[in-house]
């Protein structure tokens, strides 16, 4: 196990490092000019060049990385050049919004995908089978801002009973009005449910039939038991690797979601950062986005390895 | 059940292909966000134009978008896949997945829209760049799938009959390695199909101006209230496109295993 985590750890930190470079990158992708941004459009080309220079704009990249490199080393992201407030301050605020949506979600998502799973691997090939099955695919094909809009048309503009927008409020607003967060933990959970539950599915059915299984029955240990203690974690090494990408698409993959309900969240926040221009915000999203990604992916590997059976422990 | 996926893709898809050719005028001629009445049978949209119209006009982007995309995917990703899945290239083969795994970390959405500010904001840069992201998962597959074929002892006797890398690889490896790669394409569909949208949805491809069921939806959002027609239509169409690819193409998965 120690020696998987420290090789796999190693993986993490190499992917890190790729991920400076590329969240640096952005920079250069972006050929848009900060300065030219703020300082509007009569502006003439003298400004232009003086803001340039005092938002260091005009020194070569490699020098421009090495610094932004050592300030990151001291905690410090740079401040937006829209605002002037301290990147890693609004990142925090937005990141607490986005982190509110996905426990909402992961706390409904959960018991739903287990329940739903559960029984279909239980009874595969039955009618209930199919029927769940089609009705997760078929949420889960629905294009969030479709499914988004038809609910937001159906509960908030016909019926009245929810509000269609969560405007205005920050992160810790939203726990004051749990209502806010109804439909969208209802199209966030129409996406993510599909994949989870379809893996537990899979692996239930799979080691359910099993010789395992069919052993311990013999041995006369209750259907309860034998679900509980021995095929459910058998069958979560794949499942917690899904699940790692479900946190992932709930906290860096929910633009769409929160750009629909106004929120204020990492996804629309990004958007305003990349429509400024605002090259220290950019990179400062592009860090926390993949940044995730690699954190999760390592506890979903971790994780993982420490759930399957010692035989079939390959070094991947 | 059985064929409620196939009836489901039916609708858009004839919409798609032949609405083009029975849609009336798409000139905006009408007051903007009308409700259905004289000569509209659905409406007006934002623009002024006959929701009928646009909508009937609307379904040929998304359908040429997801194909654009698809084989840009696969005619980069299938020669890819099978490169690194040789023998003799092993260990740059495992360098260029590596470097794909890269382009995996990010997610789609995200990276158009910085292209987007980048200011390459035409449908052909979205269709490539929607193509490129498939591009480490495509490669993984086909690698897979030829990697079982790539042992065998054919192979072994095509080697010493001395035939060329590209008859023996695409000739007969590409050909075993069919059925997965078949599979993946399915699935894909469903993935692009909901990625171009989206992309539409948020702006970074089509005009603001062009019929896609996309654009339609995100203009006339603001007018939900006072003209429904405008989003719903659209919307109900997309949706039945996208469920009914998905369950078409799992129901084929189902019979296949």
């Amino acid at each position: 196990m120690w020696r998987y985590a420290a090789v796999r750890t190693g993986v993490a930190f190499g992917q890190t490092a790729l991920v400076l470079v590329a969240a640096f990158g952005m920079t250069a992708l972006l050929p848009g000019d900060a300065a030219a941004s703020i300082a509007g459009e009569s502006a003439t080309r003298g400004q232009v060049a003086a803001l340039r220079s005092r938002l260091g704009l005009d020194q070569p990249l490699p020098q421009r990385f090495w610094e932004w490199l050592t300030r990151l080393c001291h905690g410090d992201l740079g401040d937006s050049v829209i605002t002037g407030v301290p990147v890693g301050s609004e990142l925090g605020d937005r990141f607490a919004g986005s982190a509110i949506l996905a426990a909402a979600t992961i706390a409904v998502l959960l018991p739903l995908a287990l329940a739903t799973g559960v029984s279909c691997g239980l009874h595969e090939h039955t009618r209930l089978d199919r029927t769940l099955n089609t009705i997760t695919v078929g949420l889960h094909a629905v294009p969030e801002f479709v499914l988004g809009l038809l609910l937001i048309a159906v509960f908030s503009v016909a019926a009245g009973w929810l509000p269609a927008t969560a405007a205005g409020m920050s992160g810790p607003a939203l726990l004051g009005h749990p209502a806010v967060l109804v439909l969208p933990v209802t199209v966030l959970l129409g996406r993510q449910l599909c994949e989870l539950a379809r893996q537990l599915r899979v692996g239930v059915a799979a080691n359910a039939r099993g010789p395992v299984a069919r052993h311990l029955r013999l041995l006369g240990v209750g259907e309860g038991t034998v679900l509980a203690r021995h095929v459910l974690p058998a069958a979560m090494p794949p499942v917690l690797q899904q699940f790692a990408r479900t946190v992932e698409g709930l906290l860096c993959g929910t633009v769409i979601v929160e750009s629909l309900f106004a929120m204020h969240g990492l996804g629309t926040g990004f958007v305003e950062a990349v429509r400024n221009r605002d090259i220290p915000s950019v990179q400062g999203y592009v860090l926390v986005f993949a940044g995730t990604i690699v954190v999760l992916n390592l506890l979903g590997d971790l994780l993982a390895y420490r759930f399957s059976p010692r035989g079939e422990r390959g070094f991947a | 059940m059985r064929l409620l996926g196939g009836l489901l893709l039916l609708i858009p898809v004839v919409t798609g292909l032949l609405g083009p050719l029975v849609a009336g005028s798409t000139a905006s001629t009408a007051a903007p966000s009308m409700p259905p009445g004289d000569g509209h049978p659905l409406g007006t949209d934002q623009l002024g134009r006959d929701v009928l119209a646009v909508v009937l006009d609307g379904g040929t982007t998304v359908l040429w978008m997801t194909a654009g995309a698809l084989v840009f995917a696969y005619a980069a990703g299938f020669p890819l896949g099978l490169f690194t899945a040789t023998q003799r290239f092993r260990r740059l083969g495992g360098t260029v997945l590596r470097l794909l795994d890269v382009v995996l970390a990010f997610p789609g959405l995200l990276v158009l829209m910085v292209l987007a500010a980048a200011g390459r904001r035409d449908p052909a840069t979205l269709v490539l760049v929607a193509g490129m992201l498939q591009l480490p998962a495509v490669t993984r597959i086909v690698r897979a799938a030829a990697l079982a074929p790539n042992h065998r002892a054919v192979v072994e006797a095509l080697h010493l009959q001395g035939l060329p890398w590209w008859r023996i690889h695409i000739g007969y490896i590409g050909r075993s390695a069919l059925g997965p790669i078949l599979t993946d394409m399915g699935t894909r569909v469903g993935i692009l199909l909901t990625l171009l949208a989206s992309a539409n949805f948020l702006g970074l491809g089509l005009p603001a101006d062009s019929p896609d069921w996309a654009v339609l939806i995100e203009r006339n959002n603001q007018a939900l209230l006072t003209q429904p027609f405008a989003v719903f239509v659209p919307a109900v169409l997309l949706a039945l496109l996208c469920i009914g690819a998905n369950l078409s193409v799992d129901r084929a998965l189902g019979r296949l295993r």
